[in-house]
């Protein structure tokens, strides 16, 4: 038989837009700490933290039917600690209401404490993780149970959060923009690490005893989702930015660099980098076929 | 010693006439599009000589389940008796535990939302008492349901005499035993 995914894309904008908000957050306390006079900035990802978070949830409890018909029933979201769910249910909590708090601060042109930063970025780290262990403990399919999906997440998540951050940037604050350069240097760096860990994870998963991983893998690079993977994920979310940002951080003179169009060409690579972020998160949830349609205890 | 129920099935007597899902759906009052017991087909041999064998799956009743290690609101939980259960009252949809159990025998309600799965509704007939399950319908015989820490037991002694498997050996500590 023909195997549907179970979750679909509602799953996969949610795992991207929480991923998102937490990158986001960390972003502003990464410019709080080496740029604390980039005040534009630190508010764009106060800003975006809760309200992607937010929307996320949304999406996720439409998506889970019955409990939209019977909205009490996701008070029992407590009751089983050993589900990963039931921790994310946590973080997620916690981080809306710190961003939350941290924002109308904000607004009040109040400093928020420096706690309360660090309680809300380690929030976004956990919330990030748990995207990709949500699918890791699901035991029956190789492309998810394994330890490097939750890596690949989180790197990927402060990726998008700094990407989102720094293309508002380029329209709300363009002079900040040109100031955060350190933020830049990390950014760089991050879609890098993303090459190796999805390497990593592609070949583990190949390598998996059922057939289900090969299969796997194969779907994502030479069958129905391989436009998505190279075209969407690698060309335009990775090597693309890779490249950009390379060009604008090592190459291009400073003129050049903060320039409208440099500006624009950082803009466009951050782009890529967030809509790599999302076919990521589509990849991952479409493309993973369990062990037991291929079944090598029935074949 | 305690209540363990489980199932055999013989795949080498299931013909695939789909008899145990249809009654399961009139039993257990299911949707036209809902179903617990589903097929996977083998073929072996070439043609002109070819030999098919079905095998129904459905809840496998894990002592190990992961739908109910993973569902947040403990509606997929081990119930008495070794039966595990969907509170169709307590799911919110999130449909966590169809993507953690591994046989994909878990089904989502289309008018509720909620999970369901087999409830080993068989169990309603240790008394006599006569209904439509799957274990009746079957016309030839290939499911035998009981208790399977009582050695004596129909299904406990097949199991021996049949050299009965989980279908998945040791993953999730299965309670359906098949022969094939
Ligand atoms: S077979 Fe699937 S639904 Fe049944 S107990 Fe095991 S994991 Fe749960
Ligand atoms: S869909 Fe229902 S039974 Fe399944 S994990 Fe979610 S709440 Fe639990």
């Amino acid at each position: 038989m023909t195997y549907e995914p179970i979750w679909g894309s509602i799953i996969a904008w949610y795992l991207f837009l929480a991923g998102l908000g937490g990158g986001a957050f960390v972003t502003s306390v990464f410019i709080r700490f080496r740029h604390p006079e980039c005040k534009k900035l630190i508010r764009v990802g106060h800003i975006i933290a809760p309200v992607v978070v937010i929307i996320g949830l949304c999406l996720l409890m439409a998506d889970a039917f019955a409990g939209f018909m019977h909205p009490l029933r996701f008070a029992l979201l407590l009751t089983n600690f050993g589900s990963v769910m039931t921790w994310g249910v946590v973080f997620l909590a916690v981080f809306v209401v710190v961003t939350l708090i941290v924002l109308i601060m904000d607004f009040m042109h109040k400093e928020s404490p420096k706690w309360l930063d660090i309680v809300g970025m380690v929030m976004g780290i956990c919330v990030a993780v748990y995207t990709g262990c949500l699918l890791g403990v699901c035991q029956g399919f190789p492309l998810w149970n394994n330890a490097l999906l939750p890596v690949l997440f989180l790197v990927s998540a402060v990726s998008t959060g700094m990407a989102a951050v720094l293309l508002a940037g380029v329209f709300v604050a363009p002079d900040e923009f040109n100031t955060v350069v350190s933020l830049k240097k990390f950014h760089f760096w991050l879609p890098v690490v993303e090459i190796a860990l999805v390497m990593a994870l592609l070949f583990i998963t190949a390598a998996n005893p059922s057939q289900a991983g090969w299969d796997s893998v194969m779907t994502i690079i030479c069958g129905n989702w391989a436009i998505a993977f190279w075209v969407l994920f690698i060309a335009l979310g990775l090597v693309i930015p890779i490249v950009l940002e390379y060009w604008m951080l090592w190459f291009a003179g400073h003129e050049m660099e903060t320039s409208r169009t440099g500006q624009m060409i950082s803009g466009f690579s951050d782009l890529g980098v967030l809509v790599g972020g999302f076919v990521l998160r589509l990849l991952i949830v479409s493309a993973a076929l369990p062990i037991t349609i291929v079944q090598p205890w029935i074949f | 010693m305690m209540t363990r129920y489980g199932m055999l099935i013989d795949t080498t007597k299931c013909i695939g006439c789909y008899s145990c899902r249809t009654a399961c759906q009139r039993q257990n009052d299911l949707l036209p599009d809902e179903g617990f017991i589903r097929y996977e087909h083998k073929e072996t041999g070439t043609y002109p000589t070819v030999s098919v064998e079905s095998v129904p799956l459905q809840c496998m009743h894990c002592e190990d389940a992961p739908c109910a290690s993973v569902c947040p609101t403990g509606a997929a939980h081990m119930g008495a008796d070794g039966i595990v259960e969907a509170d169709q009252g307590r799911c919110i949809g999130c449909l966590y535990c169809m993507s953690a159990c591994p046989y994909q025998v878990r089904v989502r309600n289309s008018k509720t939302g909620a999970v369901d799965k087999c409830r080993f509704c068989a169990v309603q007939t240790e008394n006599g008492t006569t209904s439509c399950t799957c274990v009746e319908a079957c016309p030839t015989h290939a499911r035998i349901f009981g208790d399977l820490d009582d050695p004596n037991s129909e299904l406990s002694k097949a199991i021996v005499e049949r050299d009965a498997h989980p279908i998945a050996g040791d993953l999730t500590r299965a309670k359906i035993y098949y022969v094939r």
